[in-house]
């Protein structure tokens, strides 16, 4: 794939196609600086992503995965540091646990858990940070806008 | 007002005669979650009305669980207003218990009281209720001890009471001359009168035996002993509100607003129950009913003392819901008794009793 | 039944407690919580297959009027003496402060209003799986431990049917048993694990759980109920027991105790020093779901 292919694909006017909206909770250590440099190193992605910044994965509550999709996302990412890692030493452990009952909750209740990217992306893997970001926007693009969030508003009785 | 008859297969007609009219149809039929509720019928599965009471009480028909009252639009210097419009599809419900349909007539009062409340009376003007006279008495009700009965009118617009081979009919107020009169080819002519009769007294004397107080006297013990140590009622509370849950008479709600990120959002009303401490936090901190025991008394003084002193009615239909739904095992109709009790060995105060009487509000949205 | 009243008489006498948290007969055929301060009260006690309360509940910070009645002695059946070692092991009860009397239990009844005598069709589903062994978190024993003989846990049987749906059947199902909730709080009161002063779901600056009982407050309140409660969640199953509305909250309580099972190894333990999952890790813990 020519350059200029690949940039037109990361385009959102492509074609009428289906643009989901993702949101990120990223680590400020790890993963933010990792999409900085990302930036910095003129790694090509899609502009899906709307990105939230918190000290670390342990202050990334489930409830903020809840809160995107209410407020209208399509999908969500949630990233930080490897494990050894933390700049805290331990909050991506206590992460670890949480995400893995949160997709097991998710897949439960019936949310494709396919809508939700858990990942680790240290501070010099902007390549990887890209490519997470671009799978995740594919994925969701292919599994269509979250309507049966969207609607939950409305279909109260 | 006239009387009729009607066989259980004619009442499921007539039910998608109503739903074929463009009216909802209100039946006492399993919830999702397989209990007996109040909910729409599903059509032309109508099977036999009767039974115990339904789980919860029929006032979500009239203030749902959640509302929206309006909507706000953040416009670039203003906030615009938008007020919902209250959703009052005609209905009619078919097989409330009549302590349920009493219980709508005790509220419409506080509703039409300091404001008025439009989506309450948009809904019951718009509902016509037929009442079965209740067969599923247990050792919980004690509606004879509110002035009621098994086969109560108030509050009913048509009353069924079970009789070999259907149910006889009862028109009770205009909206039920009309539904009569409209579904007509439905009905023939009254006949089972005296088993009906026979079997609605031997339903209320069933309920007698549950409790032998008559609820609104305890009014004027309860105002004067406030301070009672009766009221140390509060350990085995969980203050968790199931009894303000399936309460036909609870109607406190909540008004929240509820943002759509920074464009607008709605502002709704919800269920709220004065058991929780967070129904009178202050935002200070202070709360002025601080203990279980305190929001107990709230429970008890609100339903026969506060709600009779200003209304002249008592807030309770004696159906015994509160009793049957308390995890922590707390019985209304044991309070009821120990009450009375109390009231039987007390001197009868000499001075009259004085309860603070807050002037209607003026000036309201009427 | 009389070691049961002797043991509580002799604990209030001798004022080693200030109040035994019991049962005693309700009203109809039921029986209740009962809060002997007493020796006199403690005559009232009783115990049997009716008594379904988790008592462990009235032993939470929350409860004030509870607290008010002095040191209490609380009677506890094998599964509720996991809650109290849950209040324990996160600092809400000082075990020093509670006196401990274990009952042997058989099994409860799942609906004591029923009238019905304890049977396999009868039983609460708690009970299937529990050996009926005296916590080892008792002071005092009363009656012999004996195991109930009943067979597995129906909410596992529903809970492989809901698995065998697609996610999208999963969904619908959830939905409409949560449109049944009017988001009265009864589960999160009742719940002997729920003792925040103030609930996530109470605050509104930020309002992460909108308290409206629609659908998406509805799904939002449960989804983070049950987060809250792994690895907490003893399954005695109050939540399900006191909901007005027969939500089978069983199932999300049971499905997310397998979970931290099968994942970290830890089931409801009744000894205060295991620590709780959610609490502690592991270097190795699986992450087969992390790109």
């Amino acid at each position: 794939m020519s350059t200029a292919t690949a940039i037109e694909n990361k385009s959102p006017a492509s074609a009428g196609r289906f643009e989901p909206r993702i949101a990120a909770f990223v680590c400020n250590w790890c993963t933010y600086t990792g999409a900085d440099l990302a930036g910095t190193s003129r790694v090509q992605m899609m502009p899906n992503v709307r990105m939230v910044r918190l000290p670390c994965t342990g202050r990334i509550d489930t409830a903020f995965i809840i809160k995107a999709f209410e407020r209208g996302a399509d999908g969500v990412i949630v990233s930080g540091c490897h494990p050894g890692d933390c700049h805290y030493s331990e909050g991506n452990y206590h992460a670890r646990r949480r995400f893995a009952m949160f997709k097991e909750l998710m897949n439960f209740m019936g949310i494709d858990e396919r809508r939700v990217t858990f990942s680790w992306v240290s501070a010099s893997e902007g390549r990887k940070w890209g490519d997470v970001v671009d799978e995740t926007i594919e994925r969701v693009r292919a599994l269509g806008p979250f309507d049966d969030y969207k609607t939950l508003l409305e279909e109260t009785p | 007002m006239r009387k009729a008859f009607i066989t259980q297969e004619n009442l499921s007609v007539l039910s998608g005669d109503l739903e074929r009219a463009g009216r909802k149809v209100v039946v006492p039929r399993p919830s999702a979650t397989g209990r007996m509720e109040y909910g729409a019928a599903q059509s032309g599965s109508l099977t036999h009305l009767g039974g115990a009471l339904p789980a919860r009480s029929l006032k979500a028909t009239f203030l749902p669980p959640t509302e929206a009252l309006l909507r706000w639009k953040n416009a670039k210097d203003d906030v615009v207003l938008e007020p919902s419009e209250p959703k009052a599809l005609p209905t009619v419900v078919l097989g409330a218990r009549p302590c349920d349909a009493a219980a709508l007539a005790i509220l419409d009062k506080v509703m039409d009281w300091d404001y008025h409340d439009d989506p309450w009376f948009a809904r019951r003007k718009a509902t016509t209720i037929v009442s079965l006279a209740c067969d599923g008495v247990d050792s919980s009700c004690f509606c004879t001890s509110v002035g009621l009965s098994p086969d109560t009118t108030k509050g009913s617009d048509v009353l069924l009471t079970a009789v070999d081979g259907g149910y006889l009919v009862e028109a009770l107020s205009e909206k039920g001359e009309a539904l009569l009169e409209e579904n007509k080819t439905r009905f023939t002519a009254a006949r089972g009168e005296a088993q009906a009769a026979e079997r609605r007294k031997a339903a209320t004397d069933k309920v007698r035996k549950n409790l032998a107080v008559d609820a609104r006297t305890v009014k004027d013990w309860l105002g004067g002993n406030f301070e009672h140590p009766f009221f140390k009622l509060g350990s085995r509370c969980h203050a968790c509100g199931a009894c303000a849950a399936v309460c036909p008479t609870c109607h406190c709600f909540d008004i929240v607003d509820e943002p759509e990120g920074l464009e607008g959002g709605t502002r709704r009303r919800n269920w709220d129950t004065c058991q929780t401490s967070k129904f009178t936090l202050h935002g200070s901190g202070h709360n002025p009913r601080n203990d279980q025991h305190a929001r107990l008394r709230q429970r008890v003084m609100h339903k026969f003392h506060i709600y009779s002193e200003r209304f002249g009615e008592t807030l309770c239909t004696g159906c015994g819901r509160c009793a049957r739904a308390c995890p922590g095992g707390m019985d209304l109709l044991e309070a009821l008794r120990e009450i009375d009790k109390l009231r039987r060995s007390s001197r009868p105060s000499a001075a009259p009793i004085v309860t603070p009487t807050n002037p209607p509000i003026s000036g309201g949205a009427r | 039944m009389n070691e049961l009243r002797q043991l509580a008489r002799k604990l209030l006498a001798d004022k080693t407690v200030g109040v035994v948290i019991g049962y005693e007969e309700g009203q109809g055929a039921v029986t209740r919580p009962s809060f002997a301060t007493s020796p006199e009260q403690a005559e009232k006690l009783v115990f049997d297959a009716r008594c379904v309360q988790n008592l462990a509940s009235y032993l939470s910070p929350r409860r004030s009027t509870v607290r008010s009645l002095g040191k209490p002695a609380v009677v506890v059946k094998a599964c509720d003496a996991k809650a109290l070692a849950g209040l324990i092991r996160e600092a809400q009860v000082k075990r020093e402060d509670v006196v401990v009397i274990s009952v042997a239990c058989g099994g409860v009844l799942a609906d004591p209003r029923s009238g019905k005598a304890l049977s396999e069709a009868m039983v609460a589903d708690r009970c299937r799986d529990c050996d009926g062994a005296h916590t080892s978190l008792a002071d005092h024993k009363v009656g012999q431990a004996k195991a109930p003989a009943f067979g597995s846990p129906k909410v596992d049987a529903r809970l492989a049917e809901l698995q065998a749906m697609t996610a999208p059947q999963r969904f619908a199902f959830f939905k409409s048993v949560f449109s049944e909730c009017t988001r009265c709080n009864v589960c999160r009161e009742v719940c002997p694990m729920c003792f925040c002063a103030r609930c996530m779901a109470d605050k509104s600056e930020p309002q992460w759980i909108e308290s409206s009982p629609h659908l998406r407050g509805n799904f939002a309140w449960h989804m983070l109920r049950a987060m809250h409660l792994a690895g907490r969640c003893v399954g005695c199953n109050e939540c399900e027991r006191a909901c007005p509305a027969g939500i089978p909250l069983s199932l999300i309580t049971r499905k997310m105790q397998k979970v931290v099972s099968e994942r970290f190894g830890y089931s409801p333990s009744d000894d205060p020093n295991v620590p709780a999952p959610t609490g502690a890790f592991r270097l190795d813990d699986a992450q087969e779901f992390i790109r």
